[in-house]
């Protein structure tokens, strides 16, 4: 497996700050992982992503897309391989129309097939209906649905996503999990900040914990709910845990049959 | 004496087909804590927008009906001019709220008051107890755009705390919170209320509202369509029908119901506690 993107003893201070953002900072992403960056506010999770976007540039230390080192690059020449979902979607969201602004960033890029890539980014989250409406007359959850369409139609083999599911229902959220799958299917990587524990235990398999910009854990994201409770696991995966379910239980649907089964079993259910 | 009353409230967006609002009347009282949810474009933003007195004047559109907050009509000129300094409206976008000339946080949380012309000595009292009740003292000589989201979002919060609001009119304020942002928040509005302030709180996140908000609408196309406590509600099938989120556990239960007729039930559990004590 190759890596997708990767930090090396990485470090971060904002300028005129003396505190420092990110501390020997090493990590690895591979083709088709899916990585969630946990941690309280302000542990350094979207700096890390910023970085990994050329937004930023280390102090000390690489980042590496595809291979290739970010120092003295900017964010449109990582834009081929990496595409970012900002936590306010409006700082991405500039054309008149939501197919315009879907097929903004594969224009920008001289892609080929274009029409093509937007109506399936649109299809995928299910934009169809408002593609001649302007973003901006869309209630929030769906503009970050165009935002994230906007991505998607990149094609690029990394996402980089602030908070996607934030303010997003139920519905917008099993969109997004589905359109992240398909993504990985074709050996793309994810990279996430979230504070959604439902999400993360959904989408995500691996989980990096940030306090104070340095890395606290790594490993699978259900053990990492189960032990951290940060940010919290859903509620369904609590109860069974409760019950006595395995980590392997603690998504939705085989939590479901789990209860099921422990109902049926009970002589008065 | 209500502090907010909406009196065959409407609302139509210029571009948007179908109105926003539609015959919104209601009344609520100062010192509760009203939570207002739907599926997204059910009308939950727009109502807190006009209630600001914000739309139209910001997101153009046309009002139709009467909005009461405060006493004073948040639709005419005179009206916002006496509720300035008394409304706290926190989008679920920190950052489009923070000046953008302070400094530090410190300043960023004294903007508002020092803004209205309030004594100095009482607008540093004033913003150093917010900050310390939000939890970002630790903050203060910090600028604010260096800030993460979540940071942003309690400094949003705290710089309207300092102003002593009479309402407050929150959309999505949790959104960029961690666990532990949310609780504080969760505190501070609950002790707003007790103060004696009103507060409307637009969100889908049942898990947070359930254990601390007093009164809950369901929005459904620009309708109020259900008004109850927020346990009755969220434990009644029925709601699914709006495309409003439940809690967790009682969508968990709904899918459970779904898959076995035999499970299912006329009131869904609702919290963890209450699930386990029917399944465990």
């Amino acid at each position: 497996m190759s890596a997708v993107l990767e930090f090396d003893r990485v470090n971060f201070a904002y300028p005129g700050s003396d505190v420092s953002a990110l501390t020997e900072l090493s990590l690895s992403i591979s083709e088709g992982e899916s990585l969630a960056l946990l941690g309280p506010n302000g542990a350094g999770k979207t700096t890390a992503l910023r970085l990994a976007m050329a937004l930023l540039h280390p102090v000390s230390g690489e980042v590496r897309v595809m291979g290739k080192a970010t120092v003295g690059r900017m964010p449109e020449d990582v834009a081929g391989n990496a595409g970012f979902l900002f936590q306010r979607p409006e700082h991405q969201l500039f054309a008149s129309s939501v197919r315009e602004d879907v097929a903004f960033g594969p224009r920008q890029l001289g892609q080929d097939n274009i029409d093509e890539v937007v109506e399936r980014a649109l299809d995928q989250l299910e934009l169809g209906d408002v593609a001649s409406v302007h973003p901006y007359d869309l209630p929030a959850p769906r503009r970050r649905l165009v935002a994230l369409a906007g991505v998607l139609a990149l094609r690029p083999r990394l996402l980089l996503l602030d908070e996607p599911t934030a303010g997003l229902d139920r519905h917008s959220r099993l969109l997004v999990r589905r359109a992240l799958a398909a993504h990985r299917a074709e050996a793309g990587a994810v990279v996430a900040v979230s504070h959604d524990g439902e999400f993360v235990l959904e989408a995500l398999d691996r989980a990096v914990t940030l306090e104070h910009g340095r890395v606290v854990g790594d490993g699978g994201s259900a053990e990492a709910l189960g032990r951290l409770g940060a940010p919290p696991a859903p509620a369904w995966a609590r109860l069974v845990a409760q019950m006595g379910a395995a980590p392997a239980q603690w998504r939705f649907e085989p939590a479901v049959e789990f209860v099921a089964m422990r109902c049926r079993a009970a002589p008065d259910a | 004496m209500s502090a907010f009353t909406a009196t065959g409230a409407g609302f139509r967006y210029d571009a948007g087909d179908a109105a926003a609002l539609v015959d919104v009347t209601l009344s609520l009282n100062a010192g509760t804590v009203t939570w207002f949810t739907g599926a997204p474009g059910a009308g939950t933003s727009t109502l807190l927008l006009l209630a600001a007195g914000l739309a139209p004047l910001h997101t153009g559109g046309t009002a139709t009906g009467v909005v009461s907050l405060l006493g004073e009509n948040p639709q005419s000129a005179e009206g916002r001019e006496r509720l300035a300094g008394r409304v706290a409206y926190v989008s679920a976008d920190p950052a489009s709220q923070l000046s953008g000339i302070a400094e530090t946080v410190r300043r960023e949380v004294a903007f508002a008051p020092a803004n209205l012309g309030r004594q100095r000595e009482q607008i540093l009292a004033s913003a150093a107890r917010a900050m310390e009740r939000m939890e970002i003292a630790h903050l203060a000589e910090r600028a604010p755009a260096s800030l993460s989201g979540g940071e942003q979002q309690r400094v949003a919060v705290a710089s309207m705390l300092a102003l002593e609001p009479g309402a407050w009119l929150l959309d999505e304020p949790g959104s960029a919170l961690d666990a532990r942002g949310r609780e504080t928040l969760a505190a501070v509005l609950r002790d707003e209320a007790n103060r004696g302030a009103l507060v409307m709180v637009a969100s889908e996140d049942a898990d947070w509202l359930v254990g601390w908000s007093d009164r809950l609408i369901v929005m459904k196309a620009g309708q109020l369509v259900q008004d109850g406590t927020p346990a009755a509600l969220l434990a009644d099938p029925s709601l699914a029908e709006t495309g409003a989120g439940s809690t967790a556990i009682a969508t968990f239960a709904r899918a459970l119901a779904e898959r076995d007729q035999r499970l299912a039930s006329a009131s869904y559990p609702v919290t963890v506690q209450d699930a386990l004590e029917r399944w465990a």
